[in-house]
C-alpha cells in the first residue's frame, strides 16, 4: 500500500479525538467514517473533534465525508468539530466551492474541546 | 517554452489518485510554487485524476514545465478514452454531478487554475488541460 498513514482515534472522557494523516486516500477517508460511527455508539461518545491541522490536500470527496460524517454524528445525538484547517486549506477549499454542512469549527484541538465541553454544560 | 520536465502517471484504481497528488506536489514544489498555489495545484489535480478513475475507469495524467519569458508554470493533462463529456456547458454549471458528488469538480478546479481547457466527444474520451503560472524572480 503506499498510503499506509492511519487515523488515530483517541478516547477523552466523553470526546472522541481523530486526527486525520497529510494525505488521507480514498480508502481511508471511509474507514474514517465508519470508526468514528462504530467508537461513537461503543464508547458512548458525544462529541467529535476532527483535527485536520496535518491535511494538506482537502479535496471535494474528503470535503464531503467529512461533512456526511459530522451529519450521521449528529443524527446519533452527538456533535462534531473540525479543528485546526491549514490556511491554505481554507483558501483552496472556499474557492473550490467546499462546504463543511453544519460542523462546527475551532482555531484548534484544544479550542474544539473547550466548545464541546461548554455546549454539554449549557445542555445540562 | 517546453522544459524538458516532463513525465505521466497512469490512473488505474483510487491509489493513483494519491500518486497523482504526490507527484504534482513534488513537482509544483520544485517550481517554487508558495503554499496556498501549491494546495490549489495538488487539490485540481486530485480533483481531475478522481474524475478520470470514477467516469472512465482509467486513463493517464502528464505534466510538464512551462517557461515563458518572465513566467514558469505546470501544465497537468488529464486523458481518458472514457464516455466523454456531452454538454460541456452543463457540466461546468456548478452543482451538477452525474455520480452523486457535490458537482464542483471541474468549475472548482477551473477557479483554483490560471487556465483550464476541456476537448471531448461522446463515446471517445475527454482531455483537459489545466494550468499554473508564477511570476520569475
Amino acid at each position: 500500500m503506499l498510503n499506509n498513514e492511519s487515523i488515530s482515534l483517541i478516547k477523552i472522557r466523553d470526546v472522541l479525538l481523530v486526527a486525520m494523516p497529510p494525505d488521507p486516500d480514498d480508502t481511508t477517508v471511509n474507514v474514517l467514517q465508519e470508526k468514528v460511527l462504530c467508537a461513537m455508539e461503543q464508547y458512548q461518545i458525544k462529541g467529535l473533534v476532527l483535527d485536520i491541522s496535518a491535511v494538506e490536500t482537502m479535496d471535494s470527496f474528503f470535503a464531503r465525508v467529512v461533512a456526511e460524517t459530522a451529519q450521521m454524528v449528529v443524527l446519533m445525538g452527538g456533535e462534531t468539530v473540525i479543528a485546526g484547517m491549514q490556511p491554505s486549506v481554507a483558501i483552496t477549499a472556499t474557492q473550490l466551492g467546499l462546504t463543511m454542512g453544519g460542523a462546527m469549527t475551532a482555531l484548534n484541538a484544544d479550542l474544539a474541546l473547550e466548545m464541546i465541553s461548554s455546549t454539554f454544560q449549557r445542555g445540562q | 517554452m517546453i522544459d524538458d520536465n516532463f513525465g505521466e502517471i497512469a490512473i488505474n484504481n483510487e491509489s493513483d489518485i494519491i500518486v497523482v497528488r504526490k507527484t504534482v506536489r513534488v513537482e509544483a514544489t520544485k517550481l517554487d510554487f508558495g503554499l496556498t498555489d501549491l494546495t490549489r495545484i495538488v487539490t485540481a489535480a486530485s480533483e481531475l485524476a478522481r474524475n478520470v478513475f470514477l467516469y472512465a475507469g482509467s486513463g493517464v495524467m502528464k505534466w510538464r514545465v512551462l517557461k515563458a519569458n518572465t513566467m514558469v508554470g505546470i501544465e497537468l493533462t488529464f486523458e481518458d478514452n472514457g464516455p466523454g463529456i456531452a454538454d460541456l456547458e452543463q457540466v461546468m454549471r456548478e452543482g451538477y454531478s452525474t455520480s452523486h458528488g457535490l458537482g464542483l469538480g471541474l468549475p472548482g478546479s477551473k477557479r483554483l487554475m490560471d487556465e483550464m481547457e476541456i476537448n471531448s466527444h461522446p463515446g471517445e474520451g475527454t482531455t483537459i488541460i489545466i494550468k499554473k503560472w508564477r511570476r520569475r524572480y
